[in-house]
């Protein structure tokens, strides 16, 4: 059992959850000023106390990483997750009906979780930067980013299921906030779909997770994933009853709606569009993760003979959501306002449909490329909204009726809107190639047919990828951005992308390409968890040889 | 067991139609020759004046209220003024506390001027301010024109 | 002969210290008002008499015994809801202090903690009462009180129909009530609880009368907690009266409803010698859990549904507290000793919430003068503290994490999921969904629409923000530390008498 890294008496772990509280307290306890001046120099205060946070964050983690040891599997041996913080947090003995209610508090990481844990501090940062033109209520946002920065860090590192439930309803209010604030024009629609949506099925997994306390008596993860903790009179035990499928179909819809699958999906397209820019890309950066790895950490282990049952119907949806995302992202082209955001949200439904089929493969190479996708999409959607925040926030439209010949006016940006895009459709050399690559190695395995129709999502991507890229860059610049962006030179001095917006964008394109050649510091940490998963659900499940 | 009530039937039916037949029989049988003295009020007597629909005095109704709430304490005193000698000084202090909560009440009631007896003063319209001549009119009306819009 | 009797009078007098603390109480009242005419001395008086009681009461804790010959039990879980009523009471008198709506009118204060004061006493009898008078007169006691006082501005047109529907309604429903205990007196012979328990467990007896007198006897209580169909009074009654008396009858009126409503259902329905901690056995085979079932889905789904429509953030209240009394019914349901832990402990927190949700309306309405939720936009951005509370006590009434509310639902739906009522715990669920929507209008208001509009901020006394922060801390405190609520809700259903 790897023991923890301690600072000042707390677990590392611990101060990598919480320390955006701290800096969310002390922006909240900073006046917001009242004249112009002052105004000013807290807003500075508000961004720096964010940047500094999050960075010092993001040094923690890589810290952790530098202590993390590869070869420990984790995923339901309790001994073998790594950085464990294990304290009694509720104890109520001695009551003769319920028995002892003992809740813990406890974090621990293993293969699965340090990616995400990587992947949180480094789009955290980098939102930060995008958030920079942040005006109006800042105190507020930064505030609620903060706590949004907590929430997303806890699922990833909880280990008791009632700890990850409260961390993962923690996020759900600065969302709503964070979208219905600073959101485009309809906004309060949105976010109140978003958190609708999502409360609907967190409810299912609330009752799946009462239903388990029964089953085991403790909240702990780990008990319930071992059978044999299991009381055989509650409806939970057993092999391969209906109410365990129907308790992992549960659990599925709630974890499957913040993925999304299709038929979920229809509320991303709404949050993404209208959210403000660092918003998006934390939402798609990290919120959909959480969704997958809810899936992996507990809907798979906890109930494997269920998986086995449903298994080609999770590759199914993996398909349907690949070929239906890019089917939709290019219809952006042809209906509505042909908006740039809205088709690159439509790519992240297709693109989170690899990891579905990833997952649905039940094989190391699957599961890795799902991880590893999970990763990759991350990043790269990340710099996909960044960008499109640049040009918003200059020309104020999406439309790719109003862009083209953009490449002449602002060579920079075209060369990381070329990176990202290129990402985006897999290109060998940038990441998102090694993680398609082994996800359709490992489904072709298991699932051929399913495998090669989502091919067509490939070709789908490339389609609209290319055919944006052509669009906004190529071609003849129309009349009215001949000009200047900002011709009294205050907010944009020169035409082309800024410093700032650089500081964003460049580290996650270094990200990108460096893992495409060298993929192992990523893999690495995942290989002997994935192992482990693969072995334990196809044992668990019964899997006849696939 | 239903069948136990067969009785409160019964009494019920005859009951009606005894109070139904008494009143029937008398209606057919009786002359009907109705003139207006007869149909008028009767005042004991006197000459009636007016509507019979006044308006009452509502301190009629706050004096009833506190009527019933002091003869139902009346009523409480019955049964304890029997039982009162074997139960002893228990009783005895029960009583008390309960009579000087009611004599609290009837403090509050005093206090509050709920036992003062206000004589109605009717308003009765005079003609004068009725009825404004034409002139007056026109000007409240110039006025009304001036201010109002 | 008189001699055990009066012993036993004398010796239950003793048992009885908080309810007689509150009638000195209450008398001491009327002759200082009478006296001294200051209505600062009224209140004065009023919350130490609060506080005596409550000292009374926490001298007699453990008591688990009956009073005056199984007039009313004396034990754990009637003690539990008597803490309830009295720190409401306590947040009701100090409310009422700040409540510009009585002060402002010309009314006569020194009645109004008098009134209050009456109404505790009727609740706290009301919910130790095993004898079906003595919840009769228990109950016209809290509801005389309230019937007055929820008319109590009574220039304002709202308020006095809201009094007049209250009392009709009222009238009515005590009218069914009392007719069904007469055939439950007719039938067993007996007024005491207990005794019907054991005739109707030692006799066979006419299944449908049972079924219909205990019908009606449960729709009186039932129009009491507002359940539906039993709950066309209650938006018209919050929504006229004065917040305070609002506020007091959605939180303590619905808990000395339900105590009284448990408390007859377990002992006059179910057999003791059967019954163990976990189930209880029911008696000659009627259905009361699929009634009692019925009841909560009606009431749960009728109030989140209608409390969508809702503008005036008052009536929108209303409804959330009648979709809160269905939440409650399903703790019933359940009839297992855990499922009535879960009621208390839902009660807790929801007085905090309910009570901290009415009280920062209250002072939004006399900054903007209105109660509609269209008024409230931007409100968040002139008043961040108290605009902040209401969002945490919303959040909370919505059951999310990590508030007191969630923890309530959470052990709510766990006792109702461990009984095996799967399809009405998912019919649960779904309704904290929809309740999420009609609480997030108000938030949407108060935070996403005219966002720094510049208007300036609101100033709020120190007094009712501190009143506000004492319940909302624990609202989120609890929602993290819980445990001692549960220990203390658990302890208190497992002693309860008759068991």
């Amino acid at each position: 059992m790897s023991g923890t890294f301690n600072i000042l008496g707390v677990g590392i772990l611990t101060w990598i959850t919480f320390l955006p509280i701290l800096g969310m307290i002390a922006i909240l306890a900073i006046p917001s000023g009242k004249d112009e001046i002052s105004r000013a120099r807290s807003l500075n205060y508000f961004r720096y106390i964010t940047l500094g946070i999050t960075f010092i964050q993001l040094i923690l983690t890589l810290v952790v990483y530098s202590g993390f040891n590869f070869s420990m599997p984790g995923i339901n041996d309790a001994s073998s997750m790594q950085f464990i913080e294990r304290v009694t947090w509720i104890s109520v003995t001695g009551l003769p009906m319920l028995g002892d209610l003992k809740i813990e508090y406890f974090l621990g990481i293993d293969g699965i979780s340090m990616p995400m844990l990587l992947l949180t501090a480094i789009v955290s940062t980098l939102a930060v930067f995008a958030s920079w033109g942040i005006k109006k209520a800042a105190k507020g946002y930064f505030a609620m980013y903060l706590l949004l920065v907590t929430g997303m860090m806890g699922v990833f590192v909880a280990l008791d299921f009632f700890l990850f439930y409260v961390f993962w309803e923690l996020m759900l209010l600065p969302m709503y906030f964070l979208i219905g604030i600073w959101g485009g024009p309809r906004k309060e629609y949105a976010a109140i779909k978003f958190f609708l949506y999502t409360l609907f099925g967190s409810v299912f997994m609330l009752l799946v997770m009462i239903a388990l306390y029964f089953a085991v008596g403790s909240f702990n993860m780990f008990d319930m994933m071992d059978p044999s903790k299991f009381d055989q009179n509650s409806i939970l035990a057993g092999f391969g009853t209906s109410w365990r499928y129907i308790a992992f179909a549960a659990l599925f819809v709630g974890f499957a709606i913040k993925v999304p699958i299709v038929p979920f999906h229809t509320w991303l397209p709404d949050a993404h569009v209208e959210a403000p820019t660092a918003i998006s890309v934390i939402l798609a950066g990290v919120l959909l993760k959480m969704g997958t790895y809810g899936m992996i950490r507990i809907a798979w282990p906890m109930f494997p003979d269920a998986v086995q049952y449903f298994n080609w119907w999770i590759g199914l949806i993996g398909m349907v959501s690949i070929v239906y995302g890019a089917l939709c992202a290019l219809a952006q082209f042809s209906v509505g306002k042909r908006d740039l955001k809205k088709m690159i949200a439509y790519s992240s439904v297709s693109h989170m449909g690899y990891v579905m089929l990833g997952l649905a493969a039940l094989n190391t190479e699957g599961v890795i490329g799902a991880i590893f996708q999970m990763f990759n999409h991350g990043t790269i959607t990340a710099m996909l909204f960044m960008i499109v925040g640049v040009i918003y926030d200059r020309a104020h439209t999406r439309s790719l009726d109003d862009f083209g010949g953009m490449a002449n006016k602002m060579p920079v940006y075209t060369a990381i809107m070329t990176i990202a895009f290129f990402a985006a459709i897999g290109l060998p050399g940038l990441s998102g190639f090694v993680s398609e690559a082994l996800v359709f190695l490992g489904a072709f395995k298991t699932y051929p047919v399913l495998t090669v129709i989502s091919g067509l999502g490939i070709i789908l991507g490339a389609g609209y990828m290319l055919w944006a890229l052509q669009k906004v860059f190529f071609g003849k610049l129309p009349e009215r951005w001949s000009g200047p962006w900002d011709p009294t030179g205050k907010i944009y001095k020169n035409d082309d992308i800024n410093y700032i917006e650089l500081g964003g964008l460049v580290p996650l394109a270094i990200v990108v390409i460096y893992l495409g050649i060298n993929p192992n510091p990523v893999i690495g940490m995942m290989t002997s968890s994935v192992n482990h998963f693969v072995e334990l659900i196809r044992i668990g499940g019964n899997f006849a040889g696939m | 067991m239903l069948i136990d009530y067969s009785v409160v039937l019964v009494y019920l039916i005859v009951g009606v139609l005894f109070v139904a037949a008494g009143i029937v029989t008398a209606a057919l049988i009786r002359p009907s020759r109705p003139n207006p003295r007869k149909n008028s009020t009767y005042e004991s007597g006197e000459e009636p004046i007016g509507s019979p629909w006044i308006q009452f005095n509502n301190r009629f109704y706050i004096i009833a209220l506190a009527f019933i709430i002091f003869d139902v304490e009346l009523v409480m005193l019955f049964p304890w003024a029997t039982a009162f000698k074997e139960i002893g000084w228990f009783a005895f202090w029960g009583m008390i506390v309960f009579a000087f909560i009611l004599a609290l009440g009837l403090a509050y009631d005093w206090a509050k001027g709920l036992l003062d007896w206000e004589k109605p003063n009717p308003q009765i319209p005079s003609l004068d301010e009725l009825v404004i001549t034409r002139e007056q009119y026109l000007d409240e009306l110039k006025k009304k024109e001036q201010t109002g819009n | 002969m008189y001699n055990a009797v009066v012993n036993e009078l004398i010796g239950s007098l003793g048992l009885i210290k908080p309810e007689l603390a509150l009638l000195v109480t209450f008398v001491v009242v009327i002759i200082a008002d009478l006296i001294f005419k200051n209505n600062k001395v009224n209140l004065g008086l009023s919350i130490l008499g609060t506080i005596v009681s409550g000292i009374f009461l926490i001298g007699m804790s453990g008591t688990n015994t009956s009073a005056f010959a199984n007039l009313i039990a004396v034990d754990p879980f009637s003690e539990f809801f008597k803490y309830l009523i009295l720190i409401s009471t306590l947040i009701v008198l100090v409310m009422s202090e700040f409540s510009e709506e009585l002060h402002n009118r010309d009314v006569w204060m020194g009645e109004y903690y008098m009134l209050v004061l009456g109404m505790a006493l009727g609740m706290f009898l009301l919910a130790g009462a095993t004898n079906l008078i003595m919840i009769y007169l228990a109950l016209e006691t809290m509801s005389m009180s309230s019937y007055i006082l929820s008319g109590y501005t009574k220039e304002i047109k709202r308020s006095s129909e809201a009094s007049l529907k209250y009392v009709i309604f009222g009238s009515l429903s005590s009218g069914i009530m009392i007719y069904g205990m007469s055939i439950l007196f007719g039938m067993t012979g007996s007024l005491d609880l207990y005794a019907i328990q054991s005739y109707l467990a030692a006799n066979g007896f006419f299944q449908p009368a049972i079924f219909i007198s205990g019908l009606m006897v449960i729709a009186g209580f039932a129009y009491k907690i507002s359940a539906v169909p039993f709950h066309f009074w209650t938006p018209d009654v919050y929504e006229g009266s004065p917040i305070t008396i609002t506020a007091y009858l959605s939180v303590a009126s619905k808990a000395a409803g339900f105590a009284v409503l448990v408390r007859f259902i377990k002992l006059t329905f179910f057999d003791a010698a059967g019954s163990s901690d976990e189930s209880w056995i029911m008696m000659n085979s009627i259905p009361w859990d699929m009634v009692l079932a019925v009841l909560a889905v009606a009431t749960m789904t009728l109030g989140n549904i209608v409390a969508l429509w809702q503008s005036n953030v008052k009536r929108m209240l209303a409804y959330s507290s009648i979709a809160h009394a269905g939440y409650l019914l399903m703790g019933i349901v359940v009839m297992t000793n855990t499922g009535l832990m879960s009621i208390l402990v839902y009660f807790f927190f929801y007085l905090l919430m309910n009570f901290g949700a009415f009280i920062v309306v209250m002072l939004f309405a006399h900054k903007i003068g209105s109660e509609e939720m269209d008024d409230y936009e931007g409100i968040g951005y002139q008043a961040p503290v108290l605009a902040s509370l209401l969002t945490l006590f919303l959040v909370s009434l919505t059951g999310l994490p990590p508030t007191a509310g969630f923890i309530g639902k959470l052990v709510l739906f766990g006792a109702v999921l461990d009984s095996g009522w799967y399809w009405l715990a998912v019919i649960g669920v779904l309704n904290s969904v929809v309740s999420l929507y009609y609480y997030a209008k108000v938030v949407r208001n108060m935070w996403l629409r005219k966002v720094d509009n510049g208007k300036g901020t609101l100033k709020f006394s120190i007094q009712s923000q501190a009143l506000v922060m004492v319940l909302g801390i624990p609202t989120l405190v609890f929602g993290l530390f819980f445990g001692p609520i549960m220990r203390w809700a658990e302890h208190s259903v497992r002693i309860f008498l008759g068991n």
